[in-house]
């Protein structure tokens, strides 16, 4: 079905793409599995479940190699995703992949700041293929912070980068430009996913919503607990939603001074799936796993094709990064627990 | 000019502090196309930091020579050495330096304009702040109660800003909107400032510097306004100064620095494909026409006095597609070449086809549009728009030339048939003679482009598919045989007297060809004889379907004169300023429209008709490192 509900060849072609696709995915006892076979079968086991990129050289590749091969793996199906759409539905998942780049731009920044040499910043980047929006050869040649930022501000992430830049130059905290280029880019995202949500009804909603308020109470916790800022900044460094957590909600939660009593002031469905919940690590981990199951639960039902195309990268992505976990622990020869134990943290507690 | 330059795989040895120089040596001569062959012991990349140094120096000469515009044409004299690392890396912390004076002014340049765009918008909001309904007095008052920030923010964060702050108790109020820009008041308890602030950071919060005069009697806050404006316009003028004062400081500098990225340029271009080593050796691998070997050795002789180790040896054969392709082409050849290239480049030792491009090209473009008007009317065009098309108006000259020479053959003036006596024929009187030599056109073409793909093949070493494949010699052979034979069929020519003996070749080139792909199909049985099958029968079904394919050579011939026929039948009817102005607009068409369909056909007829048959273009362009601005 199309965003006016009528089946078109669009819908059925990316309905039948993103059914393919699906096995693709790894259940967990793959995972498991996977942590325990035979280095000379990885490679045919990798490239069995659709992983050309990794299969290739996957013990030797370092850290940033792996992610680089993760993220190409992504946009390569992501580029297959969006072949037959146009419109707002492609706009909302080209702009879902521009987080890599987004990504790019804050390694660029902070290795402007600490004086870090082009080629060696280059070789730290993410090629982002037919998705990259901006130069970066030429971003790297950058002499400095303010230089980047101005000349950020002539492309095509003006928008994201011109209040990041008077933050910036305000205040002169990396933190802050980190957090208010994060947040640029999420409310972008969700002003993005407002048609669709009309149109493609309240699966699209659900994994918006999941995935918003996951990131706005992370953020919350973090910048309220680890950073200890007072409420109202907490507050302003939040992305602007209309999902379970508004804006009266994320102020009311901002204001506490205690895990206990934020959990306590939750929406009643969130509320309910913290139970016994006693520190913070453990509210990622389950909010990731609802995520998970609601996304599940969207790629196996009859909702419009671009939800379950959203929902198909969602858990492909959770997926991806829990082979990589695998893949490093293997490769820094650690015990199998310790590599299970990584790999599930990745899976319910990555935020 | 009808096949690539013999080359030479080069492989020089020396000290790898001496690389910069060899790589500069090697440009000066611009016959060296950097390739990586160096023996596997040299695995280290020793250019690679030269590269990396020379990449930031290249990158901030550009950016500088940006900024300070007007440098002279760069020239390299003679006998100049190439930079080292040492020097490259010294130069770059110059060039930051300079780089670093020259942003500080420009940065303060840019906060000389952004606080012009702020006093204008303070002007234009001053009005608003004079009718605000407070006392400024009381409400600015460093020891009050409030503590109150005036200011803009960026227009997008306005609400949320506003949200914000209520939680510490604060209010904002939003008094003018400049751009992306809001202008507001924001008023809170004192005690709970310092959260503000931090708050105001965060949103990239401008405060607006509010004069005392304001907060007594605002009016006069207009002329406090033109003293900052005089203030900030001295700045500005001061600025100026100091930029001109910093070209004049930096220039013969920065001249210099971009002579150096430009000697450095070489090793840093040759180190992505061809400079290896291994401790203080390195090694430059490429190629280089094997005309050039004594004058190459003479050269590092003169300059490196035997202080290297060169070896200079001819490629194998299984080095064949690594080979890069240098063609020399004659000037009146060079417009061509990139329509030969947009299909693809030769292979080594493959037949270059860009002459044979050029001619056919003409002689089937003049074919199918053959009018004196019309190619005049091409040529006039190609010669007005020469210096806007460059080397490609020679393409639209010679078009237009070969469409007039073929319009006086066929006796065609602007699509009238009767101005002049053909000198051949006219396509409308004698059609089937023109279709007749259509074919024979296509017969003779595609002889020709099986003979040069057995003459590359034979070239490659595959001497069986030069022989007996279906684009090979068994393929002519059975070409020939059958054509002869329908010929014969059709008693033309005399044929029909060989008829036994063309039908003899035909069986014996199409067994050939069916023995070949037998013998080269490595599959199972039953697949073999399929495989055998189809491709013997595409082989036959596709040759006559090729030249077939040559009667639109004389179809768009007739159309070229149906055309001018229904545009002179339309003309006929209306009046005398009708019938001209019909005249010269269908002319117009058939020149656009119809210039524009041949134009393509016989492209067409040349890429797939001709070069799919013999010419593979996957080969590499040799591209030779060279000195920009070298005397």
């Amino acid at each position: 079905m199309n965003l006016t509900g009528k089946p078109n060849p669009v819908s059925a072609y990316l309905n039948t793409r993103v059914t393919l696709f699906s096995s693709r995915l790894w259940p967990a006892e793959s995972l498991n599995k996977l942590i325990e076979t035979p280095a000379e079968e990885m490679g045919a086991t990798l490239g069995a479940h659709d992983l050309p990129q990794l299969a290739a050289g996957f013990d030797s590749l370092d850290n940033r190699s792996l992610e680089q091969r993760i993220i190409a793996q992504l946009l390569e199906e992501t580029t297959v995703l969006i072949r037959p759409l146009s419109g707002v539905e492609r706009d909302f998942l080209t702009y879902w992949t521009e987080r890599f780049e987004v990504s790019n731009l804050k390694t660029l920044l902070r290795g402007k700041m600490t004086g870090e040499r082009p080629a060696a910043l280059l070789n730290r980047l993410t090629p982002m293929g037919s998705f990259g929006r901006v130069d970066i050869n030429d971003l790297a040649h950058a002499e400095d912070v303010n230089e980047l930022l101005r000349r950020l501000e002539a492309g095509p992430y003006a928008a994201i980068v011109r209040q990041a830049r008077r933050a910036f130059e305000e205040s002169h905290d990396p933190f802050i430009l980190d957090a208010a280029l994060d947040r640029s880019y999420y409310e972008g995202l969700a002003q993005r996913a407002r048609p669709l949500e009309t149109a493609a009804g309240l699966s699209f909603r659900c994994l918006m919503g999941g995935l918003i308020d996951r990131i706005n109470l992370v953020w919350l916790l973090r910048y309220r607990f680890n950073y200890n800022l007072p409420p109202s900044q907490v507050y302003f460094l939040l992305v602007d939603s209309h999902y379970s957590l508004g804006s009266m909600r994320l102020r009311e939660l901002a204001a506490q001074t205690r895990l206990e009593d934020i959990l306590a002031a939750l929406p009643t469905p969130l509320r309910a799936s913290m139970e016994g919940v006693t520190e913070i690590p453990q509210v990622f981990t389950r909010m990731e796993r609802a995520a998970a199951a609601s996304a599940q639960q969207v790629l196996r039902s009859s909702a419009p094709a671009i939800a379950r195309a959203f929902a198909y990268l969602l858990l492909r992505e959770r997926d991806l990064r829990a082979v990589r976990a695998v893949l490093r622990g293997r490769l820094l020869s650690l015990p199998t627990a310790d590599i299970r134990l990584a790999m599930y943290q990745t899976l319910e507690g990555n935020a | 000019m009808f096949r690539a330059e013999p080359l030479v795989k080069i492989r020089l040895l020396l000290l790898a502090s001496e690389a910069p120089d060899a790589a500069l040596e090697l440009a000066r001569f611009g016959i060296y196309s950097p390739a990586q062959h160096a023996p596997a012991a040299l695995a280290e990349k020793p250019a690679e930091a030269y590269r990396e140094a020379w990449l930031e120096a290249e990158s901030r000469v550009a950016k500088l020579a940006e900024r300070c515009g007007g440098l002279p044409e760069l020239s390299i004299p003679q006998g100049v050495a190439a930079p080292t690392l040492s020097d490259l890396e010294e130069l770059n912390t110059w060039l930051k330096e300079v780089w670093n004076a020259c942003l500080a002014a420009h940065e303060s340049e840019a906060s000389i304009q952004e606080e012009v765009r702020h006093l204008d918008a303070l002007q234009d909001t001053l009005n608003k702040l004079e009718r605000l309904d407070v006392d400024l007095t009381q409400l600015l008052r460093p020891n009050g109660l409030l503590a109150v920030n005036i200011g803009s923010l960026p227009a997008a964060s306005v609400k949320r800003m506003g949200e914000a702050l209520s939680m510490t108790g604060s209010l904002l109020y939003m008094f003018d909107t400049v751009g992306d820009q809001a202008y507001a008041v924001i008023a809170g308890p004192r005690e709970r400032h310092r959260e503000v602030v931090g708050l105001l950071a965060q949103a990239g919060w401008r405060e607006l510097p509010v004069p005392q005069e304001l907060c007594a009697h605002p009016h006069a806050a207009r002329s406090c306004l033109l003293e900052e404006r005089k203030r900030v316009e001295s700045r500005a003028s001061a600025e100026c100064t100091a930029m001109d004062n910093l070209r004049g400081t930096y220039r013969s500098g920065l001249e210099e620095a971009r002579l150096r990225v430009a000697l450095g340029r070489p090793l840093a271009e040759a180190a992505i494909a061809g400079v290896r080593g291994h401790g203080a050796l390195a090694s430059l691998s490429g190629w280089i026409p094997r005309r050039c070997k004594k004058e190459l050795k003479a050269a590092l002789e003169a300059r490196f006095h035997g202080q290297y180790w060169l070896n200079l040896e001819d490629p194998q054969a299984s080095e064949a597609r690594q080979v890069p392709s240098l063609v020399n082409y004659p000037q009146w050849l060079l417009p061509f070449v990139p329509l030969v290239k947009s299909y693809g480049i030769p292979r080594y030792g493959e037949f270059d086809p860009s002459l044979l491009f050029a001619l056919t090209y003409l002689l089937l473009f003049g074919a199918m549009f053959g009018d004196v008007g019309h190619g005049g009317v091409i040529l006039f065009l190609a010669v007005l728009l020469y210096r806007k098309l460059g080397r490609a108006a020679w393409v639209g000259i010679a078009a237009g030339v070969a469409s007039m020479g073929f319009g006086l053959l066929y006796g065609s003036v602007f699509g009238y048939e009767d101005l002049i006596t053909p000198v051949w024929l006219s396509p409308l009187h004698e059609p089937t003679r023109i279709l007749t030599v259509a074919i024979l056109f296509g017969i003779g073409f595609i002889t020709f482009t099986l003979l040069a793909n057995s003459y590359n093949q034979f070239n490659a070493g595959h001497i069986g598919a030069a022989l007996f494949d279906s684009t090979g010699l068994a393929g002519l052979l059975f070409y020939l045989g059958a054509t002869a034979s329908i010929i014969g069929l059709a008693n033309l020519y005399r044929l029909a007297d060989f008829s036994q003996l063309a039908w003899g070749m035909a069986l014996l080139g199409i067994s050939m060809v069916a023995i070949f792909k037998w013998v080269e199909t490595r599959a199972s049985f039953g697949e073999r004889v399929l495989v055998t099958a189809i491709e013997t029968l595409e082989t036959g079904i596709n040759l006559f379907a090729n030249t077939l394919s040559f009667m639109r050579v004389a179809a768009f011939s007739l159309n070229h004169v149906a055309l001018a026929l229904a545009v002179f039948t339309i003309a006929n009817g209306l009046g005398t300023t009708g019938h001209w102005l019909t005249i010269v607009l269908g002319n117009v068409i058939i020149i656009v429209l119809e210039g524009g369909i041949v134009a393509i056909q016989a492209l067409r007829l040349m890429y797939f008709e001709g070069f799919s048959r013999f010419f593979s273009g996957d080969g590499t362009e040799f591209v030779p490192l060279k000195l920009a601005g070298a005397k």
